[in-house]
């Protein structure tokens, strides 16, 4: 081992809370060293001889098979990552172990999945903001079940400001307080005067066609009426600045990314990088000349100090290339230390330390939005496959009274047909050809005229913390480099399949009104099949990784506190969406952002306290 | 080039694209070595002669009966127009069959480039240009998801598919 140096924060992963918390630091000229496990491109938009730029993710994306999320970025088994093609059905009860990273232990698969490259999973997030509900932060409290936050909305909404201008997010407040919505439960304050820092992005033809369309419609759950409502979403994206905010544009390329140009390509990767990703704030930390970045180093322990029972060293091991074992086992100190690895392995490095887990729910209360898929074809073109992944969705039951019995969910309307159900056009124009023995005029005249109709739903539905939804680890299991890999246990529960039935239940109401030719399918060999009341549904993964090291009130039953601090050690702090008491409806990224602004606030305090 | 003429002849009336439009896509010639790649020379002779009797049988107009009892439901050549469709729409070389690639393919083994131990190679896109000019983006009214990125807004641009698949001619 090399002698031990010193920062005055380390922080361990290049993902966006990581960035966040480094560039807030650097800011302040604290001196910061991020550890990151991944490879990276170090700035680099283009291929600089043998340095790989961000472009040759894009290059790895065209000609990859299959366009899964994880497409573009490095198979690196010193630093391996789930891929959602690892998913498989668990219907014989069996674990299911030597597929893929994850231990899946069942009973239902776990389906989501995160990127370990600098940058992390905002590479290939959607890049959805949506701010949670007030109702969602006193779950406990309004419906008995499910977990109260020890932060309201109130006192979280100037930290959502800050993320919002500082991710640089398109929407219009005037459409995102849901004031137009009938259901008070949704409806979320706006401090008065504010508005996002670009214009909404504009909403796509199929939206505008649904808003249209859905008109009049409403739902009935339990004698209440809801109203169908299409509302734009707030989206990571370049669109139009407001006032003098100025877009960020790419790294390594300012020219580009400056407005989305529409790719429709932000799953896996945006080519332009309009889309927000995490290198963005990574590249304004390290413009503050304090903040360095070290990648290929996986952090894999920590030590403590006996007497104030504070992280005194943080062990990491540093490979040469990823296609060979070599490490080198070091160590390094900071007055603090950030856990910025992303939920799963946050709780990871957490167990296999033997730390911060007084409580016993390190790795507990793992949550994930089981995402449901109706799919069909509209009456007519609706113009599919065009313009970012989803520019609106239909909030409406995003709360409500029924959330005692039941799950809520948000409705995100897809712009690129059936790319996801069933993988249009590329794992399906084969068939036309093969099966269907079309050639000619009269395969061009099926791909025309079906195609452009092509409509899909994703039902991302609530699920509650449940201590036994658990990240573990265990001797048996472990990547090349000696790392623990995640033993995932999971299930999903009565109260999400009741939420999934009910949105089913919406959802041929919403294809009835329209008219929608129903092609939805589930299948009992789906990974993701379960039943509820005789009727089976299937779920995705959302990779919305929530809930391993939850924050509470107290040292007894949660992990961290209000400030995002361990409990057990001073100079520890936690971040990114393990810290969630509960999920909701949103996707989590922005609430945790401005948790992650809110604690590097907090550190920053700390720091000048000591 | 092997008979490049006689490719883009045979894949104009396959996709019911001109050659002009096809010729247009730049990547006709990389589909063509992909061709030659995995089917042996001799069985590529056959299929070009088989088919330019279908036209001079009628023409010059390949009468679409015949091209079915011929050439699509033949089980020497039928495999080879397919997989010549899908790599204009997809870009893609897929896997023939086993049996098929021992009687009238160039076994993946002999080949210096993949060398795989199966006879034929698992599906794979035949290059990053090749993906940006499958025919079926645009055909979709659409453009390759990730390339020939439309611009701000368009999106909500009412399609027009009806000009990409049939005025583009
Ligand atoms: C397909 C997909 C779409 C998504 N879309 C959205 C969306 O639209 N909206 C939304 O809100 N959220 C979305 N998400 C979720 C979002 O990407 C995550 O919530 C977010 O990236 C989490 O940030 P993080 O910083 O905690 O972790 P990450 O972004 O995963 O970053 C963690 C970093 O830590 C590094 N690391 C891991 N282990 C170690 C270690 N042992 N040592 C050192 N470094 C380590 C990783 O390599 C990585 O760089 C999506 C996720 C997926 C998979």
């Amino acid at each position: 081992m090399t002698k031990c140096e010193q920062f005055d924060v380390v922080i361990i992963g290049a993902g966006i809370s990581g960035a966040i918390m480094a560039q807030q630091l650097g800011a302040q000229q604290k001196k910061v060293l991020i550890l990151e496990a991944g490879t990276g491109t170090d700035g680099r938009f283009f291929n600089n001889n043998d340095k790989k730029g961000y472009e040759s993710y894009m290059d790895t994306f065209f000609t990859a098979m299959a366009k899964i999320p994880n497409a573009p970025f490095p198979n690196n088994p010193n630093a391996p990552q789930p891929l959602v093609t690892d998913t498989r059905n668990m219907s014989d009860g069996k674990p299911i172990t030597n597929n893929g990273y994850f231990v899946q232990m069942g009973p239902n698969p776990f389906a989501s999945t995160y990127t370990r490259s600098e940058g992390g999973t905002t590479l290939h997030w959607l890049g959805t903001c949506l701010r949670m509900l007030p109702e969602d932060f006193k779950l406990k409290t309004h419906f008995g079940h499910g977990l109260d936050w020890p932060i309201s909305y109130d006192e979280l909404q100037p930290w959502y400001e800050v993320a919002e201008t500082m991710i640089g997010v398109s929407a219009n407040a005037r459409d995102q307080n849901y004031q137009q919505i009938d259901n008070p439960a949704v409806h979320i304050p706006f401090r008065e005067g504010y508005d996002y820092p670009m214009e909404k992005i504009p909403q796509s033809f199929l939206d505008n066609y649904m808003n249209q369309g859905l008109q009049g419609m409403s739902v009935t759950i339990d004698y209440h009426h809801y109203p169908i409502k299409v509302v734009s979403t707030p989206q990571g994206r370049n669109g139009m600045p407001r006032g003098d905010y100025r877009p960020v544009g790419a790294v390594g390329n300012q020219n580009l990314g400056q407005r989305c140009a529409g790719n429709s390509n932000c799953v896996p990767i945006c080519p332009i990088q309009a889309k927000y990703n995490a290198l963005k704030t990574l590249a304004q930390a390290k413009t503050t000349g304090f903040v360095e970045v070290r990648n290929q180093c996986v952090v894999s322990d920590m030590a403590l100090d006996e007497y104030t029972h504070e992280v005194k060293t943080v062990i990491y091991k540093q490979y040469t290339d990823t296609q060979t074992t070599d490490y080198e086992v070091k160590t390094v100190s900071g007055r603090i230390v950030v856990l910025a690895a992303h939920a799963v392995e946050n709780a990871k490095i957490l167990l296999a330390a033997g730390i911060a887990n007084s409580s016993d729910q390190v790795g507990r209360n793992l949550m994930d939005h089981p995402t449901m898929l109706t799919w069909g074809l509209m009456p007519t073109d609706i113009g599919a496959f065009r313009g970012p992944g989803s520019t609106s969705g239909i909030p409406s039951l995003r709360g409500g009274e029924f959330r005692r019995k039941q799950a809520a969910f948000r409705i995100e309307i897809g712009n690129w047909g059936w790319s996801w159900p069933a993988g249009a056009p590329i794992s399906t124009v084969p068939d036309l050809i093969d099966n269907k023995n079309l050639y000619g005029a009269e395969l061009k005249r099926a791909i025309s005229s079906v195609y452009p109709r092509m409509f899909r739903l994703g039902f991302l539905v609530e699920q509650l913390p449940d201590p036994n939804n658990r990240v573990t680890i265990d001797e048996r299991y472990k990547d090349q480099l000696g790392n623990y890999r995640p033993v995932i246990h999971y299930q999903v529960t009565d109260y999400t399949r009741a939420g999934m039935a009910q949105a089913k239940q919406v959802s041929d109401e919403l294809f009835a009104y329209l008219g929608v030719e129903a092609y939805t399918q589930y299948k009992q060999s789906d990974p993701g099949y379960v039943t509820y009341q005789g009727e089976g549904y299937s779920y995705n993964g959302a990779g919305h990784l929530v809930g391993t090291h939850i924050m509470g009130f107290n040292a007894q039953t949660s992990v961290v506190d209000k400030h995002q601090r361990s409990w057990d050690h001073p100079n520890l702090y936690l971040v990114g969406c393990g810290n969630m008491p509960t999920i909701s409806t949103s996707n989590p990224t922005l609430t945790m952002a401005a948790l992650t602004y809110w604690a590097a606030d907090n550190v920053l305090k700390a720091l000048e306290q000591t | 080039m092997y008979r490049l003429d006689d490719f883009y002849d045979l894949s104009a009336t396959l996709t019911d694209y001109p050659v002009t439009r096809l010729i247009g896509t730049g990547v006709g010639n990389e589909y063509n070595q992909t061709l030659s790649q995995w089917v042996r020379q001799d069985v590529l002779d056959e299929l070009y002669h088989c088919f330019s009797q279908l036209e001079r049988n009628n023409d010059g107009q390949v009468c679409p009966q015949a091209l079915r009892h011929q050439l699509l439901s033949n089980e020497k050549y039928g495999p080879i127009a397919r997989n010549i469709i899908k790599m204009w729409y997809l870009s893609i070389w897929y896997k023939m069959t086993d049996n098929w690639s021992m009687t009238y393919g160039i076994p993946a083994y002999s080949s210096p480039v993949i060398g795989v131990e199966s006879p034929t190679p698992e599906d794979y896109i035949i290059s990053n240009n090749a993906y940006i000019q499958g025919l079926v983006w645009p055909l979709m009214g659409s453009h390759p998801m990730g390339a020939k990125q439309p611009g701000y807004g368009t999106w909500s641009d009412a399609p027009l598919n009806s000009i990409a698949s049939i005025h583009l001619q």
